[in-house]
């Protein structure tokens, strides 16, 4: 039997939750249906932290934080996200963990793109500044829009060279290629179990095979080269590659 | 009619002449179609996996010199060399009676991702010489290694002295540590180990680098001024022809480009005398043929600085440096280049060849 008070001071604790779960629903749905209340269920009582509290601090022992990636100023910060998260768990573990990685590198390819993205708006800038300086001294370039855009592409090549030969400028370029570099081998091992499933040939057995069919070859040469005359072995050679010219000749003339 | 008005009206009148020529340009561009490059005879004389051996067909009277085997870098297509008639450097060697065999890699696939430098320089490599010094009965090459492919026959003349005549090396790196070096300070904290770990490197990847050290002319004014180009076919033709090599850069088996730019252009073992290949300490004073070193005066890829040291390095006494007035691309297609560089080869292996 349920007390029907939904107050439930002395009630079993669980029914305690079932009420807060219900008020903070209304509350939200309040707010959603635009209502600026946080009462619930209009009755004046504040929505009560009991059941979301609990939430909150079981997600923050995951390594969530609070605030799901949202900093100051209201700003999106994924890697605030998933930055602290625990490693992968269960079944899925080493999936979780390729995931898990490649969402951080994507973080690190976006901050450091920004900051690209901010040293070409400054090599834009610093050139159009050399730009209207020349200007302002060559009358030439007021009287010619080809004069004027050569000016430009000039000072452009100029500003960004002086840029492009800075230590920053190639940590920044490394770091871009390295994230990217990196993004790619998580991405292999994803495939990798992707075409394991599906019984596809994976790029770990076909470089199983090229190794195989080359220390083969190493062999039969070696092999060759003990037993044959050089004369021998070196017409041997040239007999495919006689056939190739022919067949490049053939494609030449557009014949089949 | 003030001097404003004027003005304003010059520039209408200008902007609209601008406006007919990328018109006429666009027009001639969807007439022009694909182009052809590499039209010189030729025909394959060795294959092995990806790479091919051409002799090209004489055009002139032998000049009797040894077999000249060009070496061209891994990283972009040979056809550079043989771009148009009228372009062409191999033709203009040809028509001074020399034999031309070209090394052409091929492009690279996953096949080749553990393929190492070592199998290029002293495999591949040292068996296309052993061929034509076979095939010619002859006791040395003359070897003219280009770009990239300048540093491979250098390591390959260091290593096989006794099978090079003399040395020509075209806008070749040997100091990869220079500071007008732009390509060698990108790649100094590039992780390669990684960049190679999950295969080839893709030839746009190495086309975006290109690009990237001068956006604003490689990228934007190249085309700003073909649409000046009044329209021109031979003129356009010439451009897609370029445009197609340009864009046209292999895969990098994955190995082989680590070797490279960890041995080369992070540790700068060659010059430091402490590149091993083959088990051999790949020694620059080793190489005591003639030499003859072309570099380009306003290179953007390998700076003169990166060229020069080479003479000081070499063992031989025969030791001449060229400068060419000339861009890293003009070197093998610009007019000024192409007065002077192949009379300046022929010239320099004929004066060899007397001695």
């Amino acid at each position: 039997m349920t007390d029907p008070n939904p107050a439930h001071p002395q009630g079993p604790a669980f029914l305690k939750v079932w009420d807060d779960y219900v008020a903070a629903s209304q509350s939200l749905f309040e707010r959603l249906s635009g209502g600026s209340s946080a009462t619930v269920g209009g009755l004046g009582a504040p929505m009560p932290p009991a059941f979301l509290g609990p939430w909150k601090d079981f997600a923050a022992s995951l390594g969530m934080p609070p605030d799901l990636g949202v900093g100051v100023g209201g700003q999106f910060k994924p890697e605030q996200l998933f930055a602290s998260f625990l490693p992968g768990l269960g079944y899925s573990r080493e999936y979780q963990e390729i995931c898990r990685r490649m969402l951080e590198l994507t973080t690190q390819f976006r901050r450091r793109y920004a900051e690209f993205a901010q040293q070409s708006a400054d090599i834009g800038k610093s050139a159009l500044h050399a730009v209207q300086q020349r200007g302002a001294s060559d009358d030439t370039l007021r009287a010619s829009p080809a004069a004027i855009y050569d000016a430009w592409i000039d000072s452009a090549e100029a500003a960004y060279a002086q840029a492009a030969h800075t230590e920053p400028f190639a940590r920044l370029l490394a770091d871009l290629c390295n994230i990217l570099s990196a993004f790619k081998v998580e991405r292999g091992k994803l495939l990798e179990a992707l075409a394991r499933q599906l019984d596809w040939p994976s790029r770990a057995e076909i470089d199983s095979l090229h190794r195989q069919v080359r220390s083969l070859t190493t062999a039969a040469a070696k092999a060759a080269a003990a037993t044959q005359p050089a004369a021998a072995r070196k017409a041997a050679a040239a007999k495919p590659a006689a056939a190739k010219a022919k067949s490049r000749k053939a494609s030449k003339r557009g014949v089949k | 009619m003030t001097a404003a008005a004027d003005s304003f009206a010059r520039l209408l009148k200008d902007a609209a002449a601008t406006q007919e020529r990328a018109q006429s340009t666009l027009r001639a561009l969807r007439e022009i179609g694909d182009v052809e490059v590499g039209l010189s005879d030729r025909t394959c004389v060795y294959a092995e996996d990806k790479i091919q051996l051409y002799r090209y067909a004489a055009l002139a009277r032998s000049a009797k010199l040894p077999p000249l085997l060009i070496c061209y870098a891994m990283v972009n297509r040979p056809y550079m060399l043989d771009l148009q008639p009228d372009r062409s450097l191999i033709r203009e060697l040809l028509f001074s009676g020399i034999d031309v065999y070209l090394l052409d890699w091929g492009y690279p696939d996953g096949a080749d991702r553990f393929t190492s430098l070592e199998e290029y320089i002293c495999g591949y490599l040292g068996r296309c010489v052993e061929f034509i010094l076979e095939q010619n009965a002859a006791d040395g090459v003359n070897m003219l290694g280009v770009c990239q492919g300048g540093t491979m026959s250098l390591c390959y003349a260091a290593l096989q002295p006794q099978n090079i005549a003399n040395l020509i090396t075209m806008v070749s790196p040997v100091d990869f540590r220079t500071p007008e070096n732009l390509l060698s300070k990108w790649a100094q904290h590039i992780d390669v180990d990684a960049l190679t770990q999950s295969g080839n490197v893709s030839g746009e990847f190495l086309n975006l680098v290109y690009l990237a050290l001068m956006p604003f002319r490689l990228t934007q004014q190249k085309y700003v001024n073909l649409l000046q180009m009044h329209g021109d076919p031979e003129q356009l033709k010439n451009f897609m022809r370029m445009e197609k090599w340009i864009f046209d850069s292999p895969d990098q088996p994955a190995r082989a480009f680590r070797e490279f730019i960890q041995w080369f252009y992070q540790d700068n073992r060659l010059i430091r005398g402490e590149l091993t290949l083959d088990g051999t300490q790949v020694l620059l004073k080793n190489i005591k043929c003639p030499v003859l070193n072309i570099y380009a005066a306003n290179d953007h890829l390998v700076p003169p600085s990166a060229s020069i040291p080479l003479g000081a390095h070499v063992g031989c006494e025969d030791y001449e440096a060229l400068q060419v007035d000339v861009g890293h691309i003009g070197m093998y297609v610009s007019g000024k280049a192409r007065k002077v560089v192949p009379a300046a080869i022929t010239r320099w292996l004929l004066k060899r060849n007397l001695a």
